[in-house]
């Protein structure tokens, strides 16, 4: 379970969260939704402890992130598909991971045929398509066989085949039991992926309710996004 | 123990690493090349001039190559990190991944410092014997340990700077103005500011700690042996400690 309380950050006079609240429960998909800069990878950030908030908590199982030894096994996180050393080989990346969490080499290769990169393993990841750092991504997150997954625009770049698989992934990753939550700009693609919602606007919270909740009273979540982020898509704007 | 093996396994993982430590240990060829010229030179020579030949340790003119290139490592471990965002999310306590970078790049600089400064002894010693006046390994090994140890200080000082200035240009000046130009200037500067800039010098530190002369340098030599051991171990420490503060304080 993630839990944000009160959850505050601001860089320097930008308000990136605002008192956020809300919970990400086991069991299904959570979508979290929001106009660029609505502050999705900032709540990610503070979750993982990369930045400190400037008030309120942000907890994974009902504690600090910080305080877990090896957090690999309870959190797994995609933020940025672009952290790869690109001289690294996608297994020597996975490798340098897995080593300070006390996981082994079975593990690295279980992950690399499960996100489909067993045959590029050995390949320099500075030559991977955007869509192979996703995977490579996917990968790490998934290292721990974690309990609580988060990943930020996991879709950014993939193929049809890989949009699909995604899905296919977080939907198996939740019926396990475990708590998933996933930003994206795709409405159509997180209708079929996610069964609650969370919506945030300039890093307030915005909606947080069921997929099924939202559409009831729009044609579509597209439509429904649309209608509840009218009032906060001028980011930056007058905080 | 399992975030050094991390952090290990990220140095030796990359070829830029592989290209770096290589230099560093090229420098022995580099002494032996400036030996070869030496010995040019005095076989040119008249009688009288080679009487009165003289020659500067190799060991210790070539070592700010090994010096260099494990600062450069060590300061890449951090700036260049790239799964640092990763690796402080996997390792959410930022001092072990510090100490573990510090001890990677120190323990490297220890073995290229101690391979290049004992093999460029041995090596110019065994060609410029009976033709230059040479030090023996009785007289010199006191100062050849410190020597190799600074290099493993320039590494631990590369990893603290690459935390202080979080950009590679930024750190790699910083480390060549060590090097270089801060001698230059306090070679320049009116006694006793330049004799007193001149002793804290890195390159000045391995002989005051064996106790032996600088005259004929631009150092000064105004520290006790403990003193300069010291002042070296500083060098080390102060921005490390510093980069761990820092590092405390801010978001990643
Ligand atoms: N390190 C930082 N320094 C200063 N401002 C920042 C920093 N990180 C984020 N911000 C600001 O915080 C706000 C929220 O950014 P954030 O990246 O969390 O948005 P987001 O919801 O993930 O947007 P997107 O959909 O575009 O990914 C933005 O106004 C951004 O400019
Ligand atoms: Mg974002």
């Amino acid at each position: 379970m993630i839990e944000l309380r009160q959850l505050t950050k601001r860089y320097g006079d930008t308000l990136a969260v605002d008192e956020l609240s809300f919970r990400v429960e086991p069991g299904h998909v959570t979508g979290f939704l929001g106009p660029n800069g609505a502050g999705k990878s900032t709540s990610m950030r503070l979750v993982l402890g990369l930045d400190a908030p400037t008030s309120g908590q942000a907890l994974v199982n009902g504690g600090r992130y910080a305080d877990l030894r090896r957090p690999l096994h309870e959190v797994g996180a995609l933020l940025d598909a672009g952290a790869v050393h690109p001289g690294r080989s996608a297994y020597n990346h996975l490798m340098c991971l897995a080593l300070s969490n006390d996981i082994g080499a079975r593990r690295v290769a279980q992950v690399l045929e499960l996100v489909g990169l067993s045959g590029v393993a050995r390949k320099k990841a500075g030559g991977f398509s955007l869509g192979m750092k996703q995977r490579l991504g996917i990968a790490a997150a998934l290292l721990g066989d974690p309990g609580v997954l988060m990943f930020d625009e996991p879709v950014n770049g993939l193929d049809p085949d890989g949009v699909r698989w995604i899905r296919g992934l977080m939907r198996g990753l939740a019926e396990e039991g475990r708590t998933v939550l996933l930003s994206s700009h795709l409405m159509s693609e997180m209708a079929l992926t996610a069964d609650r919602i969370v919506i945030v606007g300039r890093g307030r919270l915005v909606a947080d309710a069921t997929v099924a909740e939202l559409t009831a009273g729009y044609p579509s979540l597209e439509e429904a996004y649309m209608a509840l982020t009218a009032s906060s898509v001028e980011y930056g704007a007058a905080r | 123990m399992s975030v050094l093996a991390a952090e290990w396994l990220k140095v030796r993982s990359i070829r830029s690493s592989h290209l770096i430590v290589g230099i560093g240990l090229g420098s022995v060829l580099l002494a032996a090349g400036l030996a070869w010229m030496a010995i040019g030179m005095y076989e040119d020579a008249s009688p009288s001039m080679r009487r009165s030949a003289r020659i500067a340790e190799l060991e210790e003119v070539v070592v700010i190559v090994p010096q260099l290139c494990l600062g450069i490592l060590g300061l890449v471990s951090w700036t260049s990190d790239r799964v640092l965002q990763t690796s402080l999310t996997i390792v959410p306590r930022r001092w072990p991944v510090l100490m573990s970078k510090a001890a990677v790049a120190g323990g490297l600089g220890l073995v290229v410092g101690a391979v290049t400064v004992f093999g460029t002894f041995f090596l110019s010693r065994g060609m410029l014997a009976g033709r230059y006046p040479v030090s023996g390994f009785a007289e010199s090994w006191p100062i050849l340990v410190p020597t190799s140890i600074s290099v493993a200080v320039f590494a631990v000082l590369g990893v603290g700077l690459g935390v202080i200035m979080r950009s590679t240009a930024g750190a790699v000046a910083v480390l060549v103005g060590l090097v270089y130009v801060i001698p230059m200037i306090g070679g320049n500067l009116p006694e006793p500011w330049s004799e007193r800039l001149g002793s804290v010098m890195m390159g000045a530190l391995p002989r005051e700690i064996a106790g032996a002369s600088l005259a004929s340098s631009v150092y000064g030599e105004l520290l006790s042996p403990v003193a300069a051991a010291l002042v070296l171990a500083a060098y080390a420490l102060l921005p490390l400690l510093a980069g761990a503060w820092l590092l405390r304080r801010r978001d990643a």
